[in-house]
């Protein structure tokens, strides 16, 4: 099987596609900065602003009843003490009413335990044993989203270091071009989702940012690696041998995507529901940084 | 060849060691996986940075604190430099713990300034009052729960504000009852002075129940020095209208006067009791307190996370799911494409699998969700190694080499790109380890050891695996190592 992508000939047009990504993904971003209730460039989670999250399932014995969010909302209201709290509360019924999940700014661990008693009150029982609480207090918030955005940047800048090192200047900087698209890609993807579902995003999001940071330059430098072999045994064009050295390694970065995506997959399918975004953005991570090291990257090799 | 044979006695020596470690040392689980609770202590300094001996001594009160709780496990670690990170296995309420770690413990002795009698008359009066106000705020019943009930307790909580001639600033009624009464607390303490006896003299704390009612008291027990200052303070104000106050945390517990009886020698033998109406389990608290000793630092409990036991056994089933399809999906994929060297692959992936696992319990990791979905990730990781291998095989065996030739400058080929690959992830693995939450950590530990592992099983494993194959003559035939479509054209 022998691939023949015509790069050559379609230069502009790759590079004008991602143009328009990475527009879109500044317009959601901007967006989200500008125009939403939280005014963040992106829907920050309970792990970065603090919050109680508590999800639990009722004990039903065959079919759950259906209470409408807003009377169970008013009677909570009714028998709690803590006003300020119950007015940023956000209730859901899930799995056919089932599972109960709640939302609410930080309470304390009695705050917290008043709640599930007053919830048992009234939608219950409850079984305790499916309990999943987070408490996180609003410094500690803070706290985890300046270690997230620090852990990118250092691992930006030492695998752009790396790259460097390991490349002429000019590979280093497509690598990088191409992996900073990915990056804004990925993110800019959660905005709009932030924007459209107010999907939020959590200290995970950075750990698959930075994921895809590393996957992203692995395949660039896998398809880089190819260029510079080909180019010192030169029997074609410059342009020629770039386009070939990528056709040469299509099947190779297609491949190791799919096999990287089957297990992600998995997890998204099979998985628990607190990695579900997390795969999500890894999936799209991966299919992002497969388009720009095969497409992409070796595009902005090309001479006109 | 004979070399090779020594790599495969190897690594079936290693894969026997990886079964023995994993039988006899089994995974150690975190807690979204058994169930428990997570604390993360944050230790508060207003000023500079918490120092590495103040750190240990707050973890050292802990500590004792939490052994003294009771609980059947625990597991007590530092992070970060300012924080703590405390796990209870099974803990479905960490409420009891919450509140006995969560405090500073602070104990003083003071006596009360001369003349100021009527003053803390009046301040107790309203103390008491106050109290009855929050007991009957937070006991009622949500049908008394009306707009009636609430201006009986504004309008009494409003006498006490005029009487204390103090505004407060917090705008929900419930608010206000706490505000007012931890300034009623400030003042009554500013009836005090300090004196040189602290919770540092004491060596032991226990709790009684009273003989004439169902209240439990404190008891504290002095050190010989701790004994004497005590003598000494109880004999300064035996017999005086001065009261003895056993404040903790800035809040006066105990107000007591000392019997004329005592003005020679003062109170001796080295013990004092504590009886301020505690219930069971606040006499029980406070003996755990007293008994660790007071924090050098106060904490706040920043962060609490609480699993329920069954929703952990689900999640262990669940990552089992998505780990062992995840892996057929794979293994599929790569004998489809790649036949006889799909098989190698799969093989050196179980070997990868059993040998991460055995690391695990080796260093050893806890495994977390996060982590493993950093397992599970890394799978895709490791057969990108094989896949780069297998494709330069591949084309080895399209420019017409010998089988042997094509699968050794196969492997000597891929070597750099993959180690290349490996170095990037490494290094975001790397920096998230060094600066990553616990949660985080996890994600980096397992993803980390996997690309160093695959390193050594699509490498060295595989290769031995195909050598071993390529020994019998009839998996030698190239057709088997190519794809079906293109040999038969």
């Amino acid at each position: 099987m022998k691939y023949n992508l015509e790069l050559i000939k379609n230069k502009r047009k790759i590079i004008g596609f991602s143009t328009v990504l990475i527009l879109l993904s500044l317009l959601g971003i901007l967006y989200s900065t500008f125009n939403t209730s939280y005014k963040k460039p992106i829907n920050l989670g309970m792990d970065f602003v603090g919050g109680n999250e508590l999800r639990i399932e009722r004990v039903c014995e065959e079919e759950c009843s259906s209470p409408p969010p807003e009377t169970v909302l008013e009677k909570l209201r009714e028998i709690s003490k803590n006003k300020n709290v119950l007015n940023n509360i956000k209730l859901q019924f899930q799995n056919n009413n089932k599972l109960i999940s709640i939302r609410t700014p930080y309470l304390s661990i009695e705050e917290s335990n008043n709640l599930i008693n007053n919830l048992d009150n009234i939608v219950g029982p409850l079984n305790y044993e499916s309990k999943d609480s987070r408490l996180i207090g609003p410094k500690l918030g803070k706290r985890l989203l300046t270690n997230c955005v620090t852990s990118l940047l250092v691992s930006l800048f030492a695998i752009s270091l790396y790259i460097t090192i390991r490349f002429d200047k000019k590979y280093a900087l497509f690598a990088l071009l191409a992996l900073f698209h990915d990056l804004v890609i990925v993110f800019g993807i959660f905005s709009w989702l932030g924007i459209i579902l107010s999907v939020e995003v959590n200290s995970l999001f950075a750990v698959s940012l930075l994921t895809i940071a590393g996957y992203s330059v692995n395949d660039t430098v896998v398809i880089f690696d190819r260029i510079r072999e080909n180019l010192k045994s030169k029997k074609e064009g410059y342009n020629e041998t770039i386009q070939l050295s990528v056709n040469e390694s299509f099947r190779r970065t297609t491949f190791t995507s799919i096999t990287t995506l089957f297990p992600l997959l998995s997890i998204i399918l099979f998985g628990s529901y607190s990695l579900f975004w997390f795969s999500l953005a890894l999936s799209l991570g991966i299919l992002v940084g497969s388009y720009s090291s095969i497409l992409l990257a070796p595009s902005f090799l090309l001479k006109d | 060849m004979k070399k090779r044979q020594g790599w495969l006695f190897f690594i079936i020596f290693l894969l026997t060691l990886s079964v023995y470690l994993l039988i006899n040392y089994p995974l150690q689980l975190g807690l979204d996986l058994q169930g428990g609770s997570q604390l993360t202590l944050q230790i508060i300094k207003e000023e500079g940075k918490v120092t590495k001996d103040e750190l240990e001594a707050v973890n050292s009160v802990i500590d004792k604190r939490v052994n003294n709780l009771g609980v059947s496990e625990s597991n007590l670690q530092t992070l970060g430099g300012d924080q703590l990170i405390l796990e209870l296995p099974g803990e479905q309420n960490p409420l009891v713990a919450s509140r006995v770690l969560g405090k500073t413990a602070l104990l003083e002795f003071r006596t009360q300034i001369e003349g100021t009698t009527s003053d803390l008359k009046n301040l107790q009066l309203q103390r008491l009052i106050i109290k009855e106000l929050i007991e009957k705020y937070s006991s009622a019943e949500k049908s008394q729960y009306d707009d009636n009930f609430l201006k009986v307790i504004q309008d009494d909580l409003n006498e006490i504000v005029q009487e204390l001639n103090y505004s407060s600033t917090s705008n929900d009624l419930y608010g206000k009852l706490i505000e007012i009464k931890k300034y009623v607390d400030k003042e009554i303490t500013n009836l005090f002075i300090k004196t040189d006896l602290s919770g540092k003299d004491l060596i032991n704390a226990g709790r009684r129940q009273e003989q004439t009612n169902s209240n439990w008291e404190v008891l504290l027990t002095f050190s010989n020095s701790g004994g004497e200052k005590f003598s000494e303070i109880t004999k300064s104000i035996a017999g005086t209208p001065q009261l003895l106050a056993i404040i903790l945390d800035g809040e006066s517990i105990s107000e007591a006067s000392v019997g004329n009886q005592f003005a020679n020698t003062g109170i001796t033998g080295g013990s004092a009791t504590i009886s301020g109406n505690f219930s069971a389990e606040k006499a029980r608290e406070l003996e755990v307190q007293l008994k660790g000793g007071s924090l050098p630092l106060p904490i706040e409990i920043v962060e609490t996370n609480t699993i329920g036991a069954l929703l952990g056994s689900k999640n262990i089933l669940k990552s089992l799911y998505a780990a062992i399809s995840g892996l057929i999906f794979v293994g599929i994929f790569m004998i489809f494409n790649y036949r006889i060297l799909g098989f190698v692959s799969v093989l050196s992936l179980v070997l990868y699998g059993f040998f991460n696992l055995a690391l695990y319990s080796l260093i050893p990791v806890t495994l977390t969700l996060p982590g493993i979905s950093g397992l599970i990730l890394s799978i895709g990781m490791a057969v990108d190694a094989n896949i780069l291998i297998f494709e330069r095989i591949r084309e080895e065996l399209y420019d017409g080499n010998t089988l042997t030739r094509s699968i050794d400058s196969g492997f000597q080929r891929a070597n750099s790109s993959i180690v290349d690959g490996h170095i990037t992830t490494l290094l975001s693995c790397f920096v998230l380890f060094l600066l990553g939450t616990n949660f985080v950590k996890g994600f980096a530990a397992t993803l980390g050891i996997g690309v160093l592992i695959s390193l050594f099983t699509s490498l060295n494993c595989s290769k031995t695996i195909l050598r071993f194959f390529t020994t019998y003559q009839s998996l030698r035939q190239k057709n088997l190592y190519l794809p079906r479509n293109n040999f038969s054209n």
